[in-house]
C-alpha cells in the first residue's frame, strides 16, 4: 500500500545544530499514527517538514496528496470571526467542503458569527481542526492538538477527529507527549528523541513483539534483546524483544504502551525500524 | 485569496482612504474659498504677476501657507506611516501571531500568497501616491498660477507627479522586507521610520547628481532670475574667466555685516563685478522636473523591486 507520508534520510539543522537527522520513516494510508517524544525531540520540526514550513538540509519528505496542518498554538486570525474563518479556508483550498465545516461547527455548538478572540482554548481547537478537515485533506497534521485543553476538551477534541477517520480514508499524524493521551486512538507509533528516530510501525505488532520481563537481577534472559532495563533493589524489569526466557525466575507479560515508549525513551540507543521499501540503508 | 487580503488589510485601506478623503475636503474647500476671494476681491488683469495685483497675491499667499502648515509634514510622514501599517504588518504580524503557519499550509502555496498580497497591497499604495499628487496638483494651481515652484521645493517636489506613489511604494516595500527579517512588527515599524528617513535625505543629496547641472554666469547680481531652480554650487569668475572659489586680493574691502544687514556684502559684490569678476551659479533648472521625477522614481521603484524580491526570498526559505 502506498505511504500517506515518507521522509527519506531527512536532516534538518537549525544553524549549526541538528534538530532531526538520517530520518526515514513511512506512514501508511488510513492509519492514526501517533508521533511521541520528549520536548525538543523534533516531533515539531518533523512535522513542519512533512507540510512544507521547512525545507530540510538533507534528504527528503514526501505526502501524499493533500496536506492539512494544525499548529501547535492553534493559530486563527483574533480579528475574524468564526463564519470569516470558514470563508478564508474555502478561499484558499481547493476542495473545501463547507458543509462539513458548518455541520461540525454547529455540533459542537460554536456560533459563526462568534469573534476569534472570543472563544475559549478549547473552541479555538476545535475551529482550528475543523479548518483542516474541511479542506478535505488526505493526510491531516496535528502538533499537539491537545496541549493545554482540560481534560473534557481533550476527549471531544479527539473523540471528533477519530470520527472524521472513520468516515473515510483519511490518514493522521498528531503528536504529544502524554502518552495515554494516545492509547486508545492511534494505531501508528513514530517514536523521536534527541533528533534520531527510535520507533516506527503498527502498534499491535509493536506490543506483540515486546514483552516486560521482571526478575532477579543478574539472571541472564536468554534469547531476547533488552531494549532498556530499570533496577529497583535486587530485582530488575527490562523491556525486551523476542520470545520469553525458559528460565522459571522470569515472568513475562506484554507490555502497555507508555512502557515501551518510556523503555526506548531511557535507552536512546535502542531503536526499532521496519525495513523500508525503497530506501536503501 | 483576494477576500482574504481585503479582509485581512481593512483597517489600514478604511483609514488611508478616509484620510485622503478628509485630505481631499479640505483642498477643494480652500480652493473653493480661495477662487471665491479671487472672483470677489480681484481687480481687472489680476492675478498678474504685476505689481497692482500685490494685495491679492498676499492674500493667497496667506491661504496657501495656512493649509500648506496642515500637510507640509506629508512627505516624510506619509510614506512613513504607509511603511509602518502596510508594510511592516504584512508578514511581521503573521509570523509574531503564528497565523503564517495557517496561512501557508493551506492549498494556496506560499509563493501566490506573497504574490496576491504584494501586487494588490502595492498597487493600492501607488494608487493612493498618485490620488495625493492629483489633490495637490489640482490644488495649488488656484493659488501659484505662473510661478510654479513645484522643482525647487523639495517638499512640493515629493508631493506632485509621481514621487509620491513611489515614496509609498518604497516605504511599504521597506516595511514588509524589515518584517520578514524581524519577524516583528514593532522593530519592522521602526526601521520603517529610520529607512525612509535616511533614504530621503540621501536622495535630497544625490538629487544634484541627476543630471549635469546648468551652468550662468551673472553680473551686477549673484541671485539667479528663477525662484524654482535648484541651485547646486556657484563660484567667482576672474576676468581672466578662470573659475575661482573666493577671489583672494580683488582690491575690493569686504567687511563683516551687523543684523540682517546686507549691505557691506552687496557693497563688495558691487565693487567685483565692477572690476570685471562674474559670478557663475550652476543648477538644475525647473524644465527638468519631470526627468527628476522619473530618476527618483526609478531609483525608488529599482530599490523596492529589491525590497520586494529580499522579503519573497527569506519568506519563501524558510517560511516556518
Amino acid at each position: 500500500m502506498r505511504p500517506a507520508m515518507e521522509a527519506t534520510g531527512l536532516g534538518v539543522r537549525y544553524r549549526r545544530t541538528w534538530v532531526l537527522r538520517d530520518c526515514s520513516l513511512s506512514v501508511p494510508a488510513g492509519r492514526v499514527a501517533a508521533l511521541v517524544g520528549p520536548n525538543g525531540a523534533g516531533k515539531t520540526t518533523l512535522m513542519h517538514a512533512a507540510v512544507g514550513l521547512l525545507k530540510p538540509a538533507l534528504g527528503s519528505v514526501r505526502v501524499a496528496g493533500e496536506v492539512a496542518f494544525v499548529a501547535q498554538d492553534k493559530p486563527l486570525y483574533e480579528s475574524f470571526t468564526v463564519a470569516q474563518m470558514l470563508a478564508f479556508g474555502r478561499r484558499m483550498n481547493t476542495r473545501w467542503d463547507a458543509a462539513v465545516a458548518a455541520d461540525r461547527l454547529a455540533g459542537l455548538g460554536i456560533a459563526l458569527e462568534r469573534k476569534v478572540s472570543g472563544l475559549s482554548g478549547g473552541q479555538r481547537a476545535q475551529v482550528a481542526v475543523t479548518l483542516a478537515l474541511a479542506s478535505r485533506p488526505d493526510l491531516l497534521v496535528l502538533d499537539e492538538p491537545l496541549a493545554n485543553l482540560d481534560p473534557l476538551a481533550r476527549h471531544d477534541v479527539m473523540r471528533s477527529i477519530m470520527a472524521e477517520v472513520a468516515g473515510r480514508e483519511l490518514t493522521v499524524l498528531l503528536s504529544s507527549h502524554v502518552v495515554s493521551d494516545l492509547e486508545e486512538t492511534c494505531d501508528w507509533l513514530v517514536v523521536l528523541n534527541g533528533g534520531r528516530l527510535q520507533v516506527s510501525g503498527d502498534i499491535e505488532e509493536l506490543l506483540d513483539g515486546h514483552l516486560v520481563l521482571t526478575g532477579p537481577d543478574g539472571v541472564p534472559a536468554a534469547g531476547t534483546r533488552v531494549v532498556s532495563a530499570s533496577r529497583t533493589g535486587r530485582q530488575v524489569s527490562m523491556l525486551v524483544r523476542g520470545a520469553p526466557p525458559l528460565d522459571p525466575r522470569w515472568r513475562a507479560r506484554r507490555p502497555g504502551l507508555e512502557e515501551l515508549v518510556m523503555g526506548y525513551l531511557r535507552s536512546p540507543e535502542s531503536a526499532v525500524l521496519p525495513h523500508l521499501a525503497g530506501v536503501d540503508a | 485569496m483576494i477576500w482574504v487580503t481585503w479582509r485581512q488589510h481593512r483597517p489600514q485601506i478604511f483609514v488611508t482612504a478616509a484620510f485622503l478623503a478628509l485630505l481631499g475636503a479640505l483642498l477643494l474647500g480652500s480652493a473653493v474659498e480661495a477662487s471665491w476671494y479671487v472672483s470677489a476681491h480681484a481687480r481687472p488683469g489680476c492675478p498678474e504677476p504685476a505689481l497692482s495685483c500685490g494685495d491679492l497675491a498676499a492674500a493667497l499667499a496667506r491661504r496657501y501657507d495656512a493649509v500648506y502648515s496642515v500637510f507640509g509634514w506629508m512627505p516624510l510622514v506619509a510614506p512613513a506611516l504607509i511603511g509602518a501599517f502596510w508594510g511592516a504588518p504584512l508578514l511581521g504580524r503573521e509570523y509574531e501571531r503564528g497565523t503564517h503557519r495557517l496561512a501557508w499550509t493551506q492549498a494556496v502555496p506560499v509563493w501566490r500568497w506573497l504574490a496576491v498580497k504584494l501586487s494588490v497591497l502595492g498597487g493600492a499604495v501607488v494608487a493612493g501616491g498618485l490620488l495625493l499628487s492629483l489633490m495637490v496638483s489640482l490644488w495649488r494651481p488656484v493659488f501659484r498660477s505662473g510661478g510654479d515652484s513645484t522643482f525647487g521645493n523639495i517638499g512640493v517636489f515629493n508631493m506632485v507627479g509621481v514621487e509620491p506613489a513611489a515614496w509609498w511604494l518604497y516605504a511599504f516595500a521597506l516595511g514588509t522586507a524589515a518584517g520578514a527579517l524581524f519577524r516583528r512588527t514593532l522593530p519592522a515599524m521602526a526601521l520603517v521610520v529610520i529607512g525612509v528617513t535616511v533614504t530621503m535625505f540621501t536622495l535630497f543629496r544625490l538629487s544634484d547628481h541627476y543630471a549635469e547641472p546648468a551652468r550662468v554666469e551673472l553680473s551686477g547680481t549673484v541671485v539667479l532670475d528663477d525662484r524654482d531652480a535648484r541651485l547646486v554650487r556657484a563660484a567667482w569668475v576672474e576676468p581672466s574667466g578662470r573659475e575661482i572659489a573666493e577671489p583672494p586680493d580683488s582690491g575690493c574691502a569686504r567687511r563683516v555685516d551687523v543684523g540682517q544687514s546686507g549691505k557691506n556684502a552687496e557693497a563688495w559684490q558691487a565693487c567685483l563685478f565692477g572690476k570685471g569678476y562674474r559670478y557663475a551659479v550652476y543648477y538644475q533648472p525647473p524644465s527638468r522636473f519631470w526627468r527628476f521625477q522619473w530618476t527618483e522614481a526609478g531609483i525608488l521603484a529599482l530599490a523596492s523591486a529589491a525590497l520586494g524580491g529580499l522579503a519573497v526570498r527569506r519568506t519563501l526559505r524558510r517560511p516556518g
